[in-house]
């Protein structure tokens, strides 16, 4: 019988290295507990580019797919988290590519309606509040789906994402100085929708 | 999409700056530089404070529910499994390669191959025939033609009776 860390005790103490190595091997459950592991991060990475929570879903569990399938070319140079976000944010920058058009209506509509009784903004702001909350959030939508997709790609990657511009001018495939225009067209753009807000 | 005038502007030469100063991306000279100018603009600071607001802005939190977990991790097993199916043979075949097997796999292939060629060699080489043999086979055609070349010898003499004959007929 081959050796499984799995069973031996909490699967959280098991490193990604060694459950890459044994999903390598052919264990699911080790592949499975990497899913658990990051599937939350990459749901909100997906969020950030789809804006719409079932295709967020879709496109991280595809995302989680392609690794599993390109798990033999993993080569553990990087972390196994850095391999498998650079999948996500490919599959999503192509996503962003495939998609012509997002209604920035359906946007609010999903988002809005699914936040949790938990979530500070369904109960603690007034109607007023709410209100002005819910515009804002639309015009916003619609600001960033009007910006053009390399705008909107470096500005996402960027503000809501945190990379570097390098690691995003890699992500991207262009230079640095190229995300740096990119970003400050996108900003600018960003204030004059929503000047109104600021 | 109607379009409204930002409340504040910075300085034109510092405004780029100003966007990668807000996400951190300036070190060293730069910064300080940017930092010091700050200090005595009012329209880089306005600037830079509605550019923290705005990005804010564009800023959505989803916060989904245990269920859609609970649900996102069994539908991953799902597909999952699915996919395990679907792999057929070669693939995992495929898979199990190691990256060690790929030179072992040529290096066998080019021993293979000139053990190959040095023993073919003497398989394919075509059998030398003994020297009487060689003699016989380049007299061979000529035997074959016998008649031929009698018959072109025979040509040969009526060409010289003729001239012979007309050669007696000017003498005469």
């Amino acid at each position: 019988m081959c050796y499984n860390p799995l069973m031996k005790g909490s699967p959280s103490k098991v490193g990604d290295e060694e459950l890459v190595a044994l999903a390598k091997g052919g264990n699911n459950q080790a592949f499975e507990e990497l899913v658990d592991r990051y599937k939350q991060k990459a749901y909100h990475i997906a969020f950030d580019f789809t804006r719409d929570r079932e295709e967020a879903k879709d496109l991280s569990q595809e995302a989680f797919l392609r690794a599993y399938t390109k798990l033999a070319n993993f080569d553990g140079r990087s972390g196994f988290y850095t391999w498998f976000y650079r999948i996500l944010v490919n599959m999503c920058l192509d996503y962003r590519r495939s998609q012509k058009r997002v209604a920035a209506e359906a946007f609010d509509d999903n988002v809005e309606s699914h936040v949790e009784p938990s979530h500070p903004s369904a109960h603690s702001v007034s109607l007023d509040q709410h209100v002005l909350a819910r515009e804002i959030s639309e015009k916003a939508a619609v600001a960033l789906e009007a910006l053009p997709a390399k705008q909107r790609t470096a500005f996402i990657l960027k503000n809501h994402q945190g990379l570097t511009i390098r690691e995003i001018a890699e992500l991207m495939q262009t230079a640095e100085g190229t995300v740096k225009v990119h970003l400050h067209r996108a900003v600018t753009a960003l204030r004059h929708s929503l000047a109104e807000f600021a | 999409m109607v379009q409204n005038r930002p409340a504040v502007t910075a300085c034109e030469t510092f405004e780029p700056d100003l966007v990668l100063y807000h996400y951190g991306e300036l070190g060293g000279a730069e910064r300080a530089r940017v930092e010091a100018h700050l200090q005595h603009c009012e329209g880089c600071r306005g600037y830079l404070k509605e550019t923290k607001a705005i990005a804010g802005l564009t800023l959505k939190a989803d916060a989904p529910s245990q269920a859609f977990w609970d649900d996102y991790t069994r539908e991953m097993r799902h597909k999952l499994a699915a996919l395990d199916a679907q792999r057929s043979w070669w693939q995992r075949l495929a898979a199990a390669f190691q990256p060690w097997t790929i030179p072992a796999f040529a290096t066998t292939a080019v021993v293979v191959l000139a053990l190959a060629l040095t023993l073919g060699q003497e398989y394919w080489r075509p059998t030398e025939a003994p020297p009487e043999q060689e003699a016989l086979m380049e007299v061979l055609p000529l035997a074959e033609n016998l008649e031929f070349y009698e018959n072109m010898d025979m040509l040969d003499s009526m060409d010289l009776l003729e001239y012979m004959a007309s050669s007696a007929n000017r003498q005469v």
